[in-house]
């Protein structure tokens, strides 16, 4: 997709009378600023191994009231018990297949903007932001009132389908306000979808004393292509607790920017990537210390197959004030083929002298000495890989609280290993 | 059981094994004495199917059946069975599933059917209690945070649990305070039948002493230069392994 692609879509986008021309000056200034600096390239540091060809090398549409569904669609292989689910087919908001737990308030982007008179939070850290403020569709924004606990999960269920080279712009507020909390789930999936790129920006306010659990589950087809940008702001004692499967997609690239700006302030973030193919997926997270007392923990696992690849890159930053930063990052990798191909970058920038941060990373194939032992107890060699390969993610996935999504997530788990020979 | 006929094994172009020989019948215990480097471990890996060595010449006749061509988890599935010097960790995989898939591999091949959870549970709560093993560590990974001596039980666990023909102890003594070891020595002991056949390896006569072996070898750079009964074990706790070296 060549920029000028992106200017006959951008036009299209703006003709529309269906969306409000209030967010027209945003849109257009985001839209100009991207124009200008481009699309990433592999010049750009943070972009280095990330081979955005899925991209450029097609010519994306708006989703149309035709990509819309025709019939009712089947929800039951996304199924994930005791929980209220938003459906966003195509970028096209199902209102009737669609529920959300008492207690919770729901806004569409034109009712979150005139609640925040006139202006949200944007962020124009990358290209990919910019083009979600310039083209964003679904925008949803999720509230939790003061001193609320949402006890059902929420689920947004992003379904891609068709053939029609679609580009969805999901756009994502979450605001969990002082002492409450919710437990929120994404979810992202196919329906014979050939071709599609979804750019989604969530913007996220825990405030202080709350808490918000967030599991995202990216399991997309295999040529589709995922970019999440996710940006996160805590306040003083909040506590955000983020775990990513992501399985899907030719390429899925996960962005994690989490500012930690009230002090107690507590961020973990979590991630597990399976990939076979020619898949990519990247996690690059940047957590920023802003305040003293902040504890933050990063834990990424990536099992690699065939000639599929992947980046971790991890920056820590402490700025001077903060001091008593408490902070870890882990990086373990399990090449599971001799073409896999891993990048691990784990950075710390530390301004503040009383501060304690770990980072570890480590790269390998198969325990042999694990595979000799599982083996010389009667299991045959490829289910003895299985259940390392089992063993080395499924602590993490044992973590999440809600049962039926965990139960989800390891039932994925062992489907993807099913495949694995 | 086992007839090992002048094996000669090597590592990374060195000699470790050099011309074993050793039969060993049903019902007997053969223990396997002798120094660091020896090649005592190396016999028990061989047996058990490491790749590591190049087996340069001889045979080993299992059953009747040639051993050294056959995979690790055939051999364990025939009935061979070996406790680790150094047992592995396996992060994130279960006790209990893994000793439930181990058996049930083992059910397979014999053409039973499988157990199911409730009725493995049930046995393997009867198994802990032989070793001495807390319920608490079924539902840890295999080995993780275990002490050297709970690692050891573990092995005998798996042993009485897999329930082998020729169990082979590759110095199931190292690390074990008095109480340990006499745990380990009983629960193998329990499981002595005038069918299954055991190959001890170990430094010291310690274990010897709970264990009572039929036959005691002793393995100098890979040749065994002495046979004898548990009177041999003894003497060589007295007079140390230097009266033999030549």
């Amino acid at each position: 997709m060549t920029l000028s692609h992106f200017q006959i879509e951008f036009e299209k986008m703006i003709n529309r009378d269906y969306f409000s021309d209030k967010i027209h000056p945003m849109r257009k200034e985001a839209f100009s600023k991207f124009i200008q600096n481009g699309l990433p390239t592999k010049k750009w540091e943070d972009w280095r191994f990330t081979n955005l060809a899925s991209i450029t090398t097609k010519e994306f549409h708006l989703s149309e009231v035709k990509d819309s569904p025709k019939g009712t669609i089947d929800l039951s292989p996304y199924q994930i018990e005791d929980v209220d689910t938003i459906v966003i087919y195509n970028g096209h908001y199902l209102e009737s297949l669609s529920s959300t737990p008492p207690g919770l308030k729901l806004l569409s982007g034109l009712e979150y903007l005139s609640s925040k008179k006139g202006t949200f939070e944007n962020s124009d850290n990358s290209p990919f932001d910019l083009l979600n403020t310039a083209f964003m569709d679904s925008g949803i924004a999720i509230i939790v009132e003061p001193n609320t606990n949402i006890k059902k999960p929420l689920r947004l269920l992003f379904i891609s389908s068709g053939k029609n080279h679609l580009m969805v712009s999901p756009r994502v507020h979450i605001d969990v306000e002082e002492s409450s909390s919710l437990f929120f789930i994404e979810q992202h999936v196919s329906q014979n979808s050939e071709s599609y790129f979804q750019n989604e920006s969530v913007f996220i306010s825990v405030e202080n004393n709350s808490q918000l659990d967030h599991i995202r589950i990216q399991s997309n087809s295999e040529s589709t292509t995922n970019m999440a940008n996710l940006h996160v702001k805590q306040q003083a004692d909040s506590q955000y607790s983020f775990f990513q499967f992501a399985d899907g997609c030719t390429l899925g690239r996960l962005n994690i920017y989490a500012k930690l700006k009230g002090e107690g302030a507590d961020c973990a973030l979590n991630g597990i990537a399976l990939s076979t193919g020619n898949q990519h997926l990247g996690h690059h997270i940047i957590i920023d210390h802003k305040v003293p007392n902040c504890t933050s923990s990063q834990n990424f696992k990536s099992i690699l197959q065939d000639q599929s690849s992947g980046v971790y890159s991890g920056r820590t930053i402490v700025r001077k004030d903060a001091q008593k930063t408490n902070s870890t990052q882990s990086n373990k990798n399990l090449l599971l083929s001799k073409d896999a191909l891993m990048h691990s970058i784990p950075q710390l920038e530390i301004d503040a002298d009383d501060v304690k941060c770990a980072h570890g990373s480590s790269t390998g194939a198969l325990d042999d000495e694990a595979l000799f032992y599982l083996r010389s107890r009667g299991l045959d060699i490829l289910s003895a890989k299985k259940l390392l390969v089992h063993g080395f993610v499924s602590e993490m996935i044992e973590t999440i609280k809600h049962e039926p999504t965990k139960n989800s997530i390891h039932s994925q788990l062992q489907n993807w290993l099913i495949h694995y020979s | 059981m086992l007839n090992i006929n002048n094996l000669k094994a090597s590592i990374d172009g060195k000699s470790i094994l050099k011309g074993i020989n050793l039969n060993i019948k049903p019902g007997e215990m053969h223990a396997i004495m002798g120094l660091n480097g020896s090649g005592k471990s190396t016999l028990a890996n061989i047996i058990s199917g490491r790749d590591s060595y190049t087996i340069t010449e001889g045979n080993v006749i299992y059953k009747g059946e040639s051993l050294l061509d056959k995979s690790p988890e055939l051999r364990a599935l025939k009935g061979i069975f070996m406790s680790f010097q150094y047992p592995v960790v396996i992060p994130g995989v279960n006790l209990t599933y893994f000793l439930k898939a181990a058996l049930n591999a083992h059910r397979k091949h014999r053409g039973e059917d499988e157990l199911d959870a409730m009725h493995f549970l049930k046995l393997i709560r009867e198994k802990i209690k032989q070793v001495d093993i807390d319920e608490k560590y079924l539902k840890r990974a295999v080995n993780e945070g275990f002490s050297g001596g709970e690692k050891k039980r573990n092995e005998i666990l798996q042993m009485i649990t897999l329930e082998p023909s020729l169990s082979i102890l590759d110095e199931t003594d190292s690390g074990l305070d008095i109480d340990a070891l006499k745990i380990v020595a009983n629960g193998v002991n329990q499981y002595r039948t005038s069918e299954n056949a055991f190959l001890v390896i170990t430094h010291y006569q310690r274990l010897l002493n709970y264990l009572k072996p039929d036959y005691v070898h002793v393995l100098i750079d890979g040749k065994i230069v002495k046979s004898g009964d548990m009177s041999l074990a003894l003497e060589l706790e007295e007079k140390g392994y230097g009266w033999l070296e030549k």
